[in-house]
């Protein structure tokens, strides 16, 4: 027996009381400030990432021009090759210019280079040196050598008088195909991040929206508010409509700040959104509301329980370890999805929220499995509404001490007309 | 109290209200004024009574036009927005006698509402129950300030740890408190020991106080205080509440 209109009056009381606050509007200006901004400074940071700069000191260097343009486009390389007078004018083109230049400092400070060269190529007589500031990129030193290599044989080959027709067939390369198993290859990276992700925001909101629901509760009891609302509304609606408030304050947080970072990421370009991922939307959603539910209703019967308000936190705790053994689970997810026990845990209420969502993202929950956990997880939440609205109804009556979870549970147990 | 309003089980009996048992439609009748004061600290005066009303199940017009009238009845009006937090104690108390009235009960259960109030607030107080009882609403309060509950109630129950000691109408409960005779004579000579036929209750040093049954005869006590040296004081001494409770309470 739910009264919408009972619900509705306490949900709109929330939600007032946290719009007119001033910490709602902090945090989510804290929280959107963070998340563009490590969106924005890596793409700063990696903005450097054009061509590899390749400096040919003196002419022979300067002669395999073309041949290294070649070689790099055949090897899906980019580089760039410049002319560069000596090798001491290479050194310095290398080094990270010390005075503060235009856009210099900007690069130092996100641990850029602002060096005009990233490597250099110099020929001391018959050995070549490939010169950089600190590490010589695997793939240009490869390619280098290839150029090299195919270089001396061809002069080799011309000093013995083999036709230059001849070189030039027998150092042709043999046509490469790159060919992959699978046909569309699932970005796997974007993908495990995403689903680390959804169970990161789902934490966020638990511990941070799922907190205030606690202290809310916690403050009506303490205060005795709680005393004035029970006699004219049923502890199931009271709470319904908390978490119900609270949690929309914090899903229109929650898009505020998530709408922010996908915005600063369209311009900046710092991470590939995966398009498998769009599918998924609508059921990540779905578990992310189902699990906030969840555990905010446990957040609520902890905060029914406590004698004062700073109490909440402990008698929270288990909730909260819960959870940070369901983000564990996230990561074995992601190293074994097709483990039959992340697939037998990841039917459990608790866990089902960050789990399910994991198997699908990538491409181990089938649809019945997901149809199945979503039922147990509705079950689940009807059960932790009834708990929660006895141990509320409970704790109330005895005031005062703090209770104990199983001296809740068994309070919670006790019959009693609603 | 709080067994009326639902946040507690009776341990033995029923309530009933009306001839049946007190359900959650009856308690949107009732207004509720606990012991302990809880309104929420950070909410607006106008819009923390708005809310109760409404979830006593007014309509939200009608709500506004209520707490605006309770405001001033309460004399708080040019508080309407201020937040709870900021209110006095004795403020906070109209505010919260408010929050009981707003959504016109049918009963009112006050648990101590007097308690901690200035003079001047307890005069408005008392000068509200009297308007809501006049209008035919049931008040049901507790009080230790007996003098208030004299001056108040048309019935009074006496209870101690959950037993009923006496009830019934201020007369009614007088008429069990048996009468008093005060006796002040300048002698340090004992005059009523020997008297027969009354009962001395105690002698201090305001003189000798009598516990006289029902038609009793005081003149062998005047006459004796009169033998004895210069009458100083000779009276009653009026059975009220406060009489009645330390003989029940405490004998």
């Amino acid at each position: 027996m739910i009264r919408p209109r009972v619900v509705g009056l306490v949900a709109s009381r929330e939600i007032t009381e946290r719009l007119s606050g001033r910490a709602t509007w902090t945090v989510t200006g804290l929280t959107t400030l963070l998340a563009v901004g490590l969106i924005v400074v890596p793409a700063l940071i990696n903005q450097q990432s054009g061509p590899t700069r390749v400096g040919l000191v003196g002419p022979q260097a300067q002669a395999l021009t073309p041949a290294l343009a070649r070689a790099a486009h055949a090897a899906s390389l980019s580089i760039a090759t410049t002319p560069v007078a000596s090798t001491s004018d290479a050194r310095d083109e290398l080094t990270p210019q010390r005075s503060p230049g235009s856009g210099g400092r900007l690069a130092r400070l996100f641990g850029g280079s602002d060096a005009q060269l990233d490597v250099a190529l110099a020929f001391d007589g018959s050995s070549a040196t490939i010169l950089a500031y600190q590490t010589v990129p695997p793939t240009i030193l490869a390619l280098v050598h290839s150029v090299l290599d195919a270089t001396h044989q061809r002069s080799v080959l011309s000093a013995a008088g083999v036709p230059t027709s001849t070189i030039t067939s027998s150092l042709t390369p043999v046509p490469l195909n790159a060919q992959t198993i699978q046909s569309t290859p699932r970005n796997r990276a974007g993908l495990n991040i995403a689903a680390l992700a959804s169970a990161f925001l789902l934490m966020y909101a638990v511990t941070g929206f799922g907190g205030l629901v606690a202290t809310g509760v916690a403050q009506e009891k303490t205060t005795r508010t709680a005393e004035l609302l029970i006699s004219a509304v049923p502890p199931s609606e009271l709470m319904t409509g908390k978490v119900l408030g609270i949690g929309l304050v914090g899903l229109g947080m929650m898009t505020v700040t998530v709408g922010a970072a996908l915005i600063a990421n369209a311009f900046v370009k710092s991470a590939a959104i995966p398009p498998e991922l769009g599918p998924l939307l609508p059921q990540v959603l779905l578990w992310f509301v189902l699990g906030f539910t969840l555990y905010a209703f446990a957040f609520a019967a902890a905060g029914a329980m406590v004698a004062r308000q700073e109490e909440v936190q402990s008698v929270a705790m288990p909730f909260a370890a819960v959870l940070v053994v369901a983000l564990l689970l996230v990561y074995a997810t992601i190293a074994f999805p097709d483990s039959p026990w992340i697939r037998l845990l990841s039917f459990l209420p608790p866990l089902a929220p960050m789990l399910m969502p994991a198997r699908s993202f990538l491409g181990s929950a089938d649809g019945w499995e997901v149809a199945l956990a979503v039922g147990i997880e509705l079950f689940a939440i009807a059960g932790t509404v009834r708990l929660t609205a006895r141990i509320y109804q409970r704790a109330l009556v005895r005031g005062g001490a703090r209770l104990s979870w199983s001296q809740a549970i068994r309070l919670g147990g006790g019959a009693r007309p609603d | 109290m709080r067994a009326v309003m639902g946040i507690l089980d009776p341990l033995a009996g029923t309530l009933l209200w009306a001839g049946h048992q007190i359900g959650l439609e009856d308690r949107l009748r009732f207004g509720y004024m606990p012991e302990e004061r809880g309104l929420y600290p950070q909410m607006r005066v106008t819009a923390q009574l708005v809310y109760f009303a409404r979830l006593h199940g007014m309509a939200g017009s009608t709500a506004h036009a209520r707490a605006e009238a309770w405001l001033e009845r309460l004399e708080l009006d040019g508080r309407e927005e201020d937040r709870v937090v900021a209110l006095s104690h004795g403020n906070q108390q109209r505010v919260q006698l408010a929050a009981a009235l707003v959504h016109e009960p049918d009963l009112l259960v006050l648990d101590e509402p007097f308690a901690g109030l200035d003079p001047s607030a307890v005069d408005v107080l008392s000068g509200v129950l009297r308007d809501v009882a006049s209008e035919g609403r049931a008040i049901l309060f507790s009080s230790h300030q007996l003098d208030l509950v004299e001056r108040l109630c048309n019935r009074i129950v006496i209870l101690d740890r959950g037993k009923v000691l006496a009830s019934g109408t201020l007369a009614e409960l007088r008429a069990r408190v048996p009468q008093r005779l005060r006796v002040q004579v300048d002698t340090a000579r004992d005059w009523s020991s020997k008297l027969a036929g009354v009962r001395v209750l105690r002698k201090d040093g305001d003189g000798v106080l009598f516990d006289l049954g029902p038609g009793s005869n005081t003149r062998p006590i005047l006459r004796a205080a009169t033998e004895a040296g210069n009458l100083q004081f000779y009276g009653f001494e009026s059975g009220g509440l406060i009489e009645l409770y330390r003989e029940l309470v405490a004998p």
